[in-house]
């Protein structure tokens, strides 16, 4: 019994997926239930994880009916919590879009449902098998969901980009998780960490393996110089697809980075500082944060800049991962914390720009924002919150989240001290693209004779704003709750 | 009851905010009145803070709350009113606030200079007068916070709330150019504080390393002795980010943008208090954590603080911009602070603490008064002047006043400050600046600022007020109004106060002075012998004990100033 009330979630999710189907079938057109049910379905799984973690089930009393394939632990919990919020405000952000843009069809929503299931079984995959069949169970749907305009070019564009160049990389992890197999004669992450640590496993094909796994993780959570795709298919896919790419995909995707790294290669061997995975993250995080922030800065839209963000931010949470290295539990529960602080932000920021545009008119570009914070100063108010907490800044849960990473660096000190360093320095050049949304809202006035942005009026879309802000701002003045949940989720990671 | 009152200081604001924010839009000038009065409020119960205030209303006090209320005394440096609650366990973040002797007069500055910098600027800003407003409570709760946060985190917290209201007045209430002023003034402070913020860190994860726990209290970690490279870094980069607010040379150039395109109210602000909690930073938290580097890279802060002194002098004295000439002569007056600062001596450090009150009242002034004529002729162009003491004799006699105050002639608040920090460096015995003739040096250095000064004030007074009324644009100005002059009031009455009796404040900040010399000494000694990672009081012992038996001041310093001016109260006072 205790088995399935751990993996409920992901039942929630099918059942959920499967009833939607049905609603879709016998609603009228655009009257927004289908939205309903899928954010209630998705926040209800997210609802269930949480009470699961915060009554701390303990773990040796699940039975592993999985085997090793699926995990039933608190990290997988904490995930759930992300994915099914991440995915759940992308529901109701996609119910007031849709319908505003003339888009409304079932078909995003069940794809995002299913979509949100394959997140999660990445999220809780321990097992290079499990690993692969989420990744693509997620990703096709989101394929779909980036092509989704279909009458716009941009938007079939982004969708061909990211399915051609996804594909690629799932090839070349499943070709690393090959290589492992080989090496190790495992695929489940403990029995690879056991060969390794043990000694029985052929070294030289392993690092390539995973040197080969890692690529292919680095370009979901897109990660310089595997970022490329990111850029174009943000700005090309309808913004709720975007946010949904955003908040999920990455978080499932650094879930499974987590599990990879802590459970199969956290042996002293590939987990040392001088070799193995902690300079390759390091690498990785560096030139993440530097090209992210300063490529963000050139943009002229919204869309394309809170892109490039997404990427600096992938590499703030790198920096975390590598300093799990010498710090472990610490850095981990610092990139639990920040995921889902993450999660919240992006999908305030992305909610608040979709609330920018109305009657098949988006905001996209700085220019479309000029002076709506003086026209509207109500509608904007949720755009200054998300910039000021993508920024990092005070009280607001990016900033924890970048404190708390931060802080795990620095604790692991020698090179992880300049990797916070520059971190902080690459946040402070992100600080002066996202005061460019202010700028835009509060200190310039529109082009005489361009229309003017509108904001949108959507229960659904000001929905996913409420609880976002609420969970930022919570996060933010009272992160004592989150903190200890990452924290204990860390903790059980180490211990199992 | 007595004890949250610095938390009740913080709310008040806070709370006027959210009522300004509620309030019809079609009513400025109700939004202005409840502002202001929300402000007042804060400065009522600020005067609290006072041990004479306190004491007179005690009784009354009393029975409002049904309990006694505390009187502080600021005798022995030690904090008054703290008070302090768990915020993040996990993380040894909580939220306390506390008082001395140093915080006290800076605090009440900044109460007093809010409401002025509003009123004074009332007619100024004409849209969205509610925002204005409550920007101007939300930087009031940031900036009071700022001074009263005891712990680490806290202080972040504030530090960068500040930013954003300020941000807002640049950028939406500026003149031309504000986006550029705004965006730069925030990306110069942001770099200095995030690099602050990872310091900040290691000390913090240092002392987990000694201690096996974490915490961001203050009290706490000045116990902590770090290894002297270690000390070096952390120290450079708390001093950067200070460095940057203050703004010393090299890091000033975001202030001249800055507040020759605020509006008025903003550049009181910002030179009155913004500045100082860069000085203050300095004090509170770069020099009593880390004492080694301190003395080690002071005098070269002090070296940068002699060349803002003389760099913001002449270029003040080129500016045809008259805003412009009050904000490098800003460069050049808290050039002073840092060298009063980093002279490490009684006196330094006591002219360094008047100074920026003197600094934040007499810069306060002149900018309310460079916005007073900006509103009459819409320029602020020296050349476009002229004459104007026939036709606005009071508002001329105040300029002169407030200028003669910001040169620092005697009878005034600023020679009262600069004398002592003068004095401070001449007797300093600290790194290179006590070695040899280096004391007297840097006094005549800081003393051709002095002479700058009188030379760029006096120029600008010259070209504006006397001469020729030749420009016809100038002949009608009416002169200063009743509500100008009700903001300028309690700013000249400052400048006289603090000029003829500099004992009413030097009296409460001296002791707190004397105890961190003494603190910072005993500290010093201890890690310059050992400088191991470790605790300076392993143990939990009584703290004060072992203060008392580290009081320790050089004893050549007194005598002097005692001598001049008096204004250092004696020994056997201070103990």
């Amino acid at each position: 019994m205790n088995a399935w009330i751990a993996i409920s979630p992901l039942l929630l999710l099918v059942v959920g997926g499967l009833l939607t189907m049905l609603v879709d079938a016998f609603s009228k057109e655009g009257k927004g239930e289908v939205a309903t049910v899928t954010a209630a379905t998705l926040f209800l799984a997210a609802g269930v994880s949480f009470a699961a973690l915060l009554n701390g089930q303990d773990p040796q009393d699940v039975p592993e009916i999985f085997g090793a394939y699926l995990a039933t632990d608190r990290l997988g919990l904490f995930f759930d919590v992300a994915i099914g919020l991440g995915g759940g405000l992308s529901a109701l952000l996609a119910g007031g879009y849709l319908r505003e843009h003339g888009l409304e069809r079932g078909e995003f929503y069940i794809l995002l449902l299913f979509s949100a299931f394959g997140a999660m079984v990445l999220a809780r995959s321990t097992d290079m098998l499990t690993l692969f069949v989420g990744l693509e169970t997620m990703s096709i749907g989101v394929y779909a969901l980036a092509g989704f305009r279909r009458g716009s070019p941009r938007s079939i564009e982004s969708a061909l980009k990211y399915y051609l160049l996804g594909s690629f990389a799932a090839a070349i992890l499943l070709f690393g998780a090959a290589l492992i197999y080989a090496g190790t004669a495992h695929t489940d992450f403990a029995g690879i960490g056991a060969a390794v640590e043990g000694g029985h496993a052929d070294v030289k094909l392993v690092l390539f393996g995973l040197l080969l796994v890692l690529v292919g993780l680095a370009f979901k959570v897109s990660a310089v110089p595997f970022h490329m795709w990111t850029p174009d298919v943000y700005e090309g896919a309808p913004t709720p697809a975007t946010t949904f790419m955003s908040v999920v995909v990455k978080a499932a995707a650094f879930a499974v980075f987590v599990r990879v790294v802590i459970t199969a290669f956290g042996d002293e061997m590939s987990s040392s500082s001088a070799g193995g995975w902690p300079p390759v993250l390091a690498g990785l995080a560096v030139v993440t944060m530097v090209y992210g922030n300063l490529a963000a800065i050139a943009q002229n839209s919204v869309k394309r800049m809170l892109a490039y963000s997404s990427i600096a931010h992938a590499g703030y949470i790198l920096v975390g991962l590598a300093a799990s290295s010498v710090v472990g539990q610490r850095a981990i529960s610092a990139v639990l914390f920040y995921l889902m602080a993450y999660t919240v932000s992006n999908v305030l920021a992305f909610g608040s720009l979709i609330l920018m545009g109305s009657r098949g008119r988006e905001a996209v570009s700085f220019d479309d924002l000029a002076g709506v914070g003086r026209r509207h100063p109500l509608a904007a108010l949720p755009f200054i919150i998300a910039v000021l907490t993508l920024m990092g800044f005070p009280p607001t849960a990016g900033f924890i989240g970048k404190y708390y990473v931060f802080s795990s660096a620095v604790e692991a000190g020698g090179g992880f001290i300049w990797l916070a360093v520059l971190g902080v320095l690459a946040s402070a050049v992100g600080a002066y693209y996202y005061l460019r949304i202010l700028v835009a809202m509060f200190m310039k006035d529109p082009i005489p004779g361009e229309p003017v942005a509108v904001p949108m009026r959507s229960g659904s879309v000001v929905a996913a704003l409420v609880i976002s802000g609420l969970a930022v701002m919570q996060m933010g003045l009272m992160p004592g709750d989150m903190l200890d949940l990452a924290v204990a989720a860390a903790e059980q990671l180490f211990a199992g | 009851m007595s004890e949250s009152l610095l938390t009740t200081l913080l709310t008040i604001p806070a709370i006027g905010a959210l009522v300004v924010l509620f309030l019809p839009r079609q009513w400025p000038n109700a939004v202005r009145r409840v502002s202001v009065g929300f402000m007042l409020l804060t400065f009522a119960v600020s005067l609290l803070l006072i041990p004479e205030v306190a004491e007179y209303l005690q009784e009354p006090m009393a029975r409002l709350l049904g309990s006694d209320i505390l009187i502080p005394t600021y005798a022995g440096g030690e904090m008054h009113y703290v008070q302090q609650s768990v915020w993040v366990e996990s993380l040894g973040i909580s939220y306390k606030v506390g008082i001395d002797g140093i915080s006290l007069w800076l605090v009440l500055l900044t109460t007093l200079l809010t409401p002025i910098a509003l009123y004074g600027s009332w007619t100024s800003i004409g849209t969205k007068v509610k925002e204005y407003a409550a920007a101007f409570l939300l930087l009031e709760v940031g900036m009071l916070g700022a001074f009263f946060a005891l712990d680490l985190f806290l202080f972040y917290v504030f530090w960068e709330l500040m930013l954003v209201p300020m941000y807002f007045i640049i950028g939406i209430w500026g003149g031309k150019d504000r986006v550029y002023a705004a965006v730069k003034f925030f990306l110069y402070t942001m770099v200095g504080s995030l690099l602050m913020l990872v310091a900040i860190l290691y000390v913090v994860g240092s002392y987990e390393d000694v201690t096996g726990h974490y915490t961001f209290d203050l009290i706490a970690l000045y116990d902590l002795v770090l290894p002297f490279e270690d000390q070096l870094l952390l120290f450079s980069a708390f001093a950067l980010a200070f460095m940057i607010k203050v703004p010393m040379f090299p890091f000033h150039t975001w202030l001249p943008d800055a507040h020759v395109q605020a509006p008025t109210g903003g550049s009181v602000i910002l030179a009155a208090v913004l500045l100082k909690l860069g000085t203050y930073g300095f004090l509170r938290f770069a020099m009593p954590l880390f004492p080694l580097a301190s003395q080690y890279l002071g005098p070269s802060i002090a070296i940068l603080g002699l060349i803002g002194i003389v760099y913001g002098a002449y270029c003040a004295w080129v500016q045809r911009d008259v805003k412009k000439l009050v904000a490098y002569s800003s460069v050049s007056h808290m050039g002073f602070i840092a060298l009063g600062i980093f002279a490490m001596t009684p006196h330094g450090l006591n002219g360094a603490l008047i100074q920026m009150v003197n600094h934040g009242v007499s810069t306060g002034a002149l900018f309310l008064l460079v916005g007073v004529i900006y509103e009459r002729r819409h320029t602020r162009d020296i050349d476009a002047f002229g004459g104007l003491a026939k036709v606005m004799p009071w508002y001329t006699a105040v300029f002169v006043l407030v200028a003669m105050s910001s040169i620092g002639l005697p009878g005034t608040n600023g020679f009262i400050g600069e004398f002592l920090i003068m004095a401070g460096a001449f007797f300093s015995n600290r790194g290179f600046i006590g070695y040899g003739p280096w004391g007297t040096i840097f006094t005549l250095v800081a003393a051709t600022g002095v002479i700058l000064a009188a030379i760029y004030m006096l120029h600008v007074t010259l070209k504006m007020f006397w001469g020729p009324l030749s420009k016809k644009e100038n002949m009608g100005l009416p002169d200063l109004t009743r509500r100008e002059w009700t903001a300028l009031a309690p700013l000249i009455l400052f400048i006289f106060w603090i000029g003829w009796s500099p004992a009413t404040f030097l009296d409460r900040s001296e002791p707190a002075i004397v105890q961190f010399l003494a603190d910072f000494d005993a500290k010093w000694e201890s890690s310059s012998t050992d400088d191991s990672l470790r605790l300076l009081h392993p143990a939990p012992a009584a703290p004060a004990a072992e203060v008392e038996a580290a009081v320790e001041v050089p004893a050549a310093d007194d005598s002097l100033a005692a001598l001049v001016a008096n204004p250092v109260p004696s020994r056997e006072v201070v103990r």
